[in-house]
């Protein structure tokens, strides 16, 4: 019934939409998601025809090139057929006109010339949006912000519309009277389609069928609302989602590096991304349809950095790790949570070829790992459980840290000293000339673990192994480590593969958890819902026995 | 309430002013109230019987209470230049200006707001440019001076309107040749009134237009398919209409001004033509008189308008 083909909006010399194409069809829900700035409302009063600014492209609604009708054609599309609701602000209402004329106006301009019989039937709208008989005849200012919003939302289902665009519609609700909100809507305007722009991800969850992620006026992502939304495949996406609380995610709030910029050359996304490559700089990723999903990535979406198929080890009669098959994305956390005993820290050694697997594989970035050269401990590096065994204590802190540099054989000497000295500031450790030469054993414990990170760090790798790195730590220097992963993962992209025998640690840092017992991977998913409904009985019992500050009566 | 308040107290302000000043005036007070031409007529017995009409052997306070008790009888004096009662002369001039002030207030205010309104529509446009450069250009001349204009160019050139007063003297006339003869003298002096404040209120409209026109309800009532005139009107036209209408309030009084000057041009036999003509008799009860009728009328017109705005505005109804 929409579709659009090459939309393009610019105010004078800004572009605010760039190349946007979408199709909806009858009955169908689509929601538009992006930060502020994005274009939404751009959108959205686009396919009213009501922006100031000029429009290239097609939007055809059931056949009609709106861009091309006439002004009366339009206005009789508007408000009738075509409908819109804006975010409730300060004056979005007519301060001077009663809610009811304001309603009943939309009906006598279009479907009813009989004042009486719209007042009537705008009187029922109002009642089934929940506006109390004895307000009708109030003014906007008499009303709350929820109830003006309402109104707002009765305007624009007046006249039964074929379309409905929703501009933010229920932000400003409170949260009971959201979801109470969406099921009106999509009782009183049934067969109708939506478009909903929205920076809330749960609203769209629940009111559209599909998303289309948008950044910088292009459309990044697009596909399923369910699929998109538990699973992102654009870097973009996956950031957006890190930054919307709600009641099931564990993982702390991450944020995405910088801010958006239009004027960027290339893929708009792409200072802001941690995977860009050459050619984001350069050209403009197309929309594209990879692997059932509409991505704009010159990557094809989120990169699967490390996998493993079929990985097993056998120690004579123990088979340590069987069969097991985890893949790692680009800038995420995968938690392996299990018991000690559990085949965890073997799983590690095998990725990094400590020790040599009995059977199966392990690909990084798509290509099988056979032998180990220095590109591959560049990209992947490790920490361990207990940095004081860990770090030897012949070394001082600037020798340890710039010895993988040295074995790399990465710029002259002055520079690597440059680099130890910024990673150590990275790690929030000092890098006075003092501290440089001091030796492990004359560090404390958060220090020590300091110095194992910014070790691992100096080579810039892209995935991190940490085994227990916290188990060590008092909960206050647990806390600090966390949050700096954490810190470096959103600035750096680094994944980080995070292996803990505390549930309660992988929810606050991790995006999946698979859980590992006997060898097994039991369960992996989503963190979000291994936390709130776990499907293994082994992983209820980790969850269970997880740390609990709530006292008993 | 509180409106009613400040009303009450501007109108014990002016009649405590209107009290004051002449007996302020250094010299004889009785001089002062009664002017020049009382001293022709001024005999012992007038003058002690004007003594005790104004309590002028009394304290100040007491003689205030004579005042007012004398205005509450309508009696506000009495002009020995006409030979009769002060309240008399001004309310048989009264109705002229009312009728002058009124159509000219009326119409520039209307046809203002109707102008403003196109033009604010579509600013920058030829019709926006072209009403606001003759606009500007019309209401830049004074009040006198178009009246003067035109006077001279529709009455001694064209002899298509008279050239003075307010109806045909001694013609006879009634029923509606007399309603058109009257029209026929108010032309004149009304349109000069009318088009030297219209300017006033089209620009005031037309820049609030350019306001409003930026609030979220008029993209809302676009997006409703409303056509452009319901657009403009309904909502737009609506909203800008409320600083307008304090502006007519404050205009009034200066309007009243003007129609002084205009009523001499045109010899209009109004409270203006009849301030003049006191003015030059040094007729000071009249004077006192028209003073006080005015400043009292400017306060009504202003309370109408007072309450005219709540109506306007629910905004305002309310927020007592």
């Amino acid at each position: 019934m929409l579709k659009l083909e090459a939309l393009e909006v610019s105010y004078g010399e800004k572009k605010i939409l760039n190349g946007i194409d979408l199709e909806l069809k009858d009955g169908e829900s689509l929601a538009v998601i992006g930060e502020s700035g994005a274009g939404k409302t751009t959108l959205a009063l686009s396919l009213m025809r009501l922006v100031d600014g000029s429009v290239k492209g097609k939007i055809l609604f059931n056949g009609l090139d709106l861009l091309s009708l006439p002004e009366e054609a339009i206005n009789e599309l508007r408000g009738n057929r075509i409908a819109w609701a804006p975010q409730n602000s300060n004056n979005t209402l007519n301060p001077v006109h009663t809610i009811l004329n304001q309603v009943a106006e939309s009906i006598t301009e279009h479907k009813l010339k009989n004042r009486r019989e719209a007042g009537k039937q705008a009187s029922i709208l109002l009642s089934s949006f929940g506006i109390p008989v004895n307000r009708f005849s109030a003014y906007p200012h008499q009303l709350s912000g929820g109830e003006q919003q309402r109104v707002l939302l009765a305007i624009a289902s007046a006249n039964q519309p074929e379309l409905l665009i929703l501009d933010e519609p229920i932000s400003s609700l409170d949260a009971p009277a959201r979801a109470e909100v969406i099921e009106l809507l999509k009782h009183t305007n049934q067969d109708c389609s939506f478009i909903v722009t929205t920076h809330d991800i749960s609203t769209a969850a629940k009111l559209a069928d599909k998303v289309a992620i948008l950044y910088a006026g292009r459309i990044v992502e697009l596909g399923l609302s369910g699929e998109v939304l538990s699973r992102p495949r654009h870097p973009y996406t996956r950031g957006l989602i890190r930054c919307y609380p709600d009641m099931t995610t564990g993982k702390d709030l991450q944020g995405i590096k910088g801010v958006m910029d239009r004027s960027v050359n290339g893929c708009s996304f792409h200072p802001r991304c941690t995977q860009a490559i050459e050619i984001c700089r350069k050209e403009i990723p197309p929309l594209r349809l990879i692997q059932g999903r509409h991505i704009a990535c010159h990557r094809g979406g989120i990169i699967p950095l490390l996998s493993t198929k079929n990985l097993s080890k056998r120690f004579d009669s123990l088979l340590a790790v069987d069969a097991v098959k985890i893949t790692i994305e680009g800038g995420e956390t995968l938690a392996l949570v299990g018991e000690s005993g559990s085949g965890k820290t073997t799983l590690a050694k095998l990725i990094m070829g400590l020790i040599e697997p009995t059977e199966g594989e392990i690909y990084l970035e798509d290509s099988l790992v056979s032998n180990r050269g220095k590109d591959f401990y560049r990209q992947v590096q490790m920490i361990f459980q207990n940095p004081g065994e860990s770090l030897s204590h012949r070394l001082s802190v600037l020798e340890l840290v710039r010895e993988s540099l040295d074995i790399q054989e990465i710029g002259a000497r002055d520079e690597r000293d440059r680099l130890v000295r910024q990673v150590l500031r990275e790690v929030e450790l000092p890098d006075s000339e003092a501290f440089l030469n001091e030796y492990p054993h004359h560090l404390s414990a958060g220090e020590m673990q300091r110095v194992t990170i910014a070790r691992a760090l100096v080579l810039e790798p892209r995935l991190l192994i940490a085994d227990e790195p916290v188990a060590f730590l008092d909960s206050s220097l647990q806390a600090k480590i966390l949050k700096l992963l954490l810190k470096l993962q959103e600035q750096r992209g680094l994944s980080l593969l995070f292996i803990t025998h505390d549930i309660a640690v992988a929810r606050k840092i991790s995006d999946r958890i698979a859980v590992m017992k006997d060898g097994k991977i039991v369960e992996q998913g989503p963190a979000t819902k291994i936390i709130t409904s776990p499907g293994h009985a082994y992983t209820r019992k980790l969850s269970q026995a997880a740390l609990d500050l709530s006292l008993e009566d | 309430m509180r409106n009613v308040i400040t009303y009450v107290i501007a109108f014990l302000f002016i009649l405590t002013l209107n009290f004051l000043l002449p007996r302020m005036l250094p010299g004889d007070p009785l001089m002062a109230i009664y002017g020049n031409e009382a001293l022709i007529a001024m005999t012992p017995e007038l003058k002690a019987h004007l003594v005790e009409r104004f309590a002028l052997d009394q304290p100040l306070w007491q003689q205030f209470g004579a005042y007012l008790l004398a205005l509450v009888q309508g009696d506000l004096g009495h002009s020995y230049y006409y030979n009769s009662p002060v309240s008399s002369i001004v309310l048989g001039r009264l109705p002229w200006t009312l009728l002058l002030v009124g159509t000219a207030l009326i119409i520039s205010t209307l046809s203002g707001i109707v102008l403003g309104i196109e033009s604010g529509w579509r600013r920058g446009s030829r019709r926006d440019k072209s009403l606001l450069t003759s606009l500007m250009a019309v209401s830049g001349f004074p009040d006198f001076f178009l009246g003067i204009l035109l006077l001279i160019g529709f009455s001694v050139t064209w002899k298509i309107f008279p050239l003075s007063g307010a109806i045909t003297p001694y013609s006879g006339l009634s029923g509606a040749a007399l309603v058109l003869d009257v029209l026929h003298h108010l032309f004149l002096p009304a349109t000069a009134l009318t088009l030297s404040y219209i300017g006033a209120s089209y620009l005031l409209t037309r820049n609030t237009m350019v306001t409003v026109l930026k609030n979220p309800y008029i993209l809302m009532a676009k997006a409703k398919g409303l056509p452009d005139r319901v657009v403009r009107y309904q909502h737009a036209g609506r909203n800008a209409l409320l600083p307008v209408i304090t502006q007519t309030g404050i205009q009034l009084g200066r309007m009243v001004t003007g129609a002084l000057f205009v009523e001499i041009v045109f010899a209009y036999p109004g409270l203006g033509y009849l301030t003049y003509e006191a003015l030059l008799a040094r007729d000071y009860p009249v004077l006192q008189g028209v003073l006080l009728i005015v400043a009292v009328s400017v306060l009504i017109a202003n309370f109408l308008v007072d309450l005219s705005y709540s109506k306007l505005d629910p905004r305002i109804r309310y927020a007592h």
